[in-house]
């Protein structure tokens, strides 16, 4: 180990993660090339292939790596939150008839076609201009990308590194939900924790909000597995011992390391624009249904931020600025009040960190620290993390009781392309969200805000 | 897995919390490959409700000769065709993998059938089979070939 590894948690989380055997994936991440401080795992951590679920390292840029395991196959998985101007009250007995038109609308499950069909041309225009493309073709308002991390566009995407593969997967896919853990959820404000933010929010208790959780499809699978490969060649070529296939990296000075930093950009920018027209079928939905342009039902962006990211960003270490590459793998960047990279509305309150929970309990939306960016590298959670795998989540759970459970018990409509897929993400499968959220807010990497409950799920 | 070997089974799911992953065997390097593509597919959907309709021919040259490699690549490349074609794979039949100039060669004939939501339930969805774990080697006690992948879903 170059560093030590830093983990946060509670007892539980933690005696959790150990028995899992996570923590190995914390210590072999701490022995690439160039860590600086140490290897992080946030509270929601857990077994990954690789870097562990929740990992956070930040590398030298001189001496450093760049590690495409690090990102993940699903670059920029992500979560968008929306508001509306409607309350509980007026949607709570159409429910069911809304979340059946979603449903209908939005385009969900691996290997689903979008309605928007690009060229070659109109792909690599999409990659380089990310939201901004979207909005100038016609998708989502122009205000959203201010709304967005990195304002919605990586400036350093080049789509030259993108292989013919991943672009064929990207054409037919853009505005596509997903599967796995993804969901466009309707929820409400449950609980507010601090007034001043939920002001600038633009939110109050009861309040109906919109989440978003997807990610850049085809494309970044597709571009994560080119590069693990091209990774491979280079870890040998430069003499970089790897304890896991998965981990393989490259120099961040070599071209190997420029050319995947370029093609994860451009599927960064796939993903933020991938959410931003799923936002943008939304309010379609929701304009057709409410008879009232979007506007008038206030379905403004919070904000968009991605969880699966590495990124060159500016931290100071021992006293002095310096610009290092913050790997997030499955952990949210969480900036601070004042911070110039982040939106002017949210600038007295810091960054708007949006964790999804499971179907059946909460999300969370939460607030970048100063904390954070001495303890973390500006990071925090990124949801709550998997108690029971998925084969074990199939066996003891069947999907049409866990809809009808849900129903009766709290009311919450869910909608899912497959019963089994359902099964895999129910609530008990996963770690209790308040918990994970609570050690990050005890912490001080990030500060809660507000509490939201679903009401309404879509599964791909 | 001695008592799967004996049996003559294919490939058995094995567990990883975020993930799934299979184990297989074969008599033969081009049958390992055969049974970890059934695996896959039979995490996707039920195999049985999957007719042999449709046909693709599949040709991977990797630029190395590690058969790990060579494994996610033919992996990676059904799962293309299923996301592009939108079409269900339940037979394969591998070639003689062979080498020239330095490269080993996988040439197979797949067949499936075009997804038909109506007729196949959807399971599980692969994002991508990963290195983490990953096995493929033969079993000089039992003359067998093993092999072992975590997939991303």
């Amino acid at each position: 180990m170059r560093v030590p590894g830093i983990i946060f948690a509670d007892k539980q989380l933690l005696d959790h993660a150990v028995g899992e055997k996570t923590i190995d994936q914390v210590v072999n991440v701490a022995t690439l090339p160039g860590i600086i401080k140490a290897s992080y795992a946030m509270p929601d951590i857990h077994y990954g292939y690789g870097f562990p679920i929740g990992g956070v390292a930040a590398f030298d840029t001189d001496s450093g790596i760049i590690s495409p395991g690090g990102v993940g196959f699903d670059i920029s998985c992500g979560v968008r939150a929306m508001r509306t101007c409607l309350y509980v009250d007026d949607i709570k007995n159409r429910l069911e008839d809304i979340m059946g038109i979603l449903s209908f609308s939005i385009p969900k499950g691996l290997g689903t076609r979008g309605r928007i069909k690009l060229s070659a041309d109109q792909l690599k225009q999409l990659l380089k201009g990310g939201v901004r493309w979207a909005v100038k073709n016609g998708y989502g308002w122009e205000e959203d990308e201010y709304f967005i991390e990195e304002n919605g566009c990586m400036e350093t995407a080049n789509p030259d590194f993108v292989s013919k593969t991943a672009m064929d997967r990207g054409m037919s896919q853009v505005g596509t939900l997903g599967s796995g853990n993804h969901f466009l959820e309707i929820q409400a404000v449950d609980e507010i924790y601090d007034s001043k933010a939920a002001d600038l929010l633009g939110l109050e208790k009861d309040q109906i909000t919109i989440m978003i959780h997807s990610g850049s499809r085809g494309l970044g699978h597709q571009i994560c597995s080119d590069y693990i490969r091209v990774m491979q060649q280079a870890a040998l070529k430069y003499g970089i011992k790897l304890p896991d296939r998965q981990l393989a990296c490259a120099p961040l000075a070599s071209p190997e390391a420029r050319r995947y930093y370029g093609a994860m950009a451009c599927a960064v920018n796939y993903a933020m624009v991938n959410r931003h027209c799923l936002s943008h079928w939304t309010r379609k939905v929701f304009e057709k249904f409410f008879g009232r342009s979007s506007e008038k039902l206030g379905l403004g962006t919070i904000y968009d931020v991605s969880h699966n990211i590495a990124k060159m960003e500016q931290h100071n270490i021992d006293g002095k600025t310096r610009e290092v590459c913050v790997h997030r793998k499955g952990a949210t960047r969480s900036y601070p009040a004042g911070h110039r990279q982040i939106p002017e509305k949210y600038r007295a309150i810091g960054q708007p960190v949006i964790i999804p929970g499971d179907m059946g309990r909460y999300s969370f939306i939460l607030l970048g620290t100063e904390k954070a960016m001495s303890e973390s590298f500006g990071s925090t959670c990124h949801g709550a993390g998997r108690l029971m795998s998925r084969t074990k989540a199939r066996k003891q759970i069947q999907g049409s009781e866990l809809k009808k459970e849900l129903f009766d018990k709290k009311g919450i409509v869910v909608m899912a392309g497959s019963m089994s897929g359902l099964a895999e993400e129910a609530p008990q499968a996963y770690k209790d969200i308040s918990r994970v959220v609570d050690v990050t807010h005890f912490a001080g990497i990030s500060k809660k805000a507000v509490r939201l409950r679903p009401l309404g799920v879509l599964k791909g | 897995m001695v008592d799967l070997k004996k049996a003559g089974k294919k490939y058995k799911c094995i567990e990883h919390l975020s993930d799934i992953g299979i184990e297989f065997y074969g008599k033969t390097l081009e049958e390992l490959f055969e049974n970890a593509a059934e695996g896959m597919f039979s995490i996707i959907c039920d195999l049985g409700m999957v007719e042999l309709l449709n046909r693709r021919n599949v040709k991977i040259v990797p630029e190395d000769t590690d058969p790990e490699n060579l494994l996610v690549l033919w992996l990676e490349k059904l799962l293309y065709l299923y996301e592009i074609d939108n079409i269900l794979f339940s037979g394969f039949k591998v070639g003689k993998i062979h080498k020239r100039n330095n490269r080993i060669i996988l040439e197979a004939e797949v067949f499936g059938q075009k997804a038909d939501p109506s007729k196949h339930n959807i399971r599980t969805i692969i994002k991508a089979p990963t290195y983490h774990m990953l096995k493929v080697e033969k079993d000089s006690r039992h003359g067998r070939w093993e092999g072992r992948v975590i997939f991303d879903v």
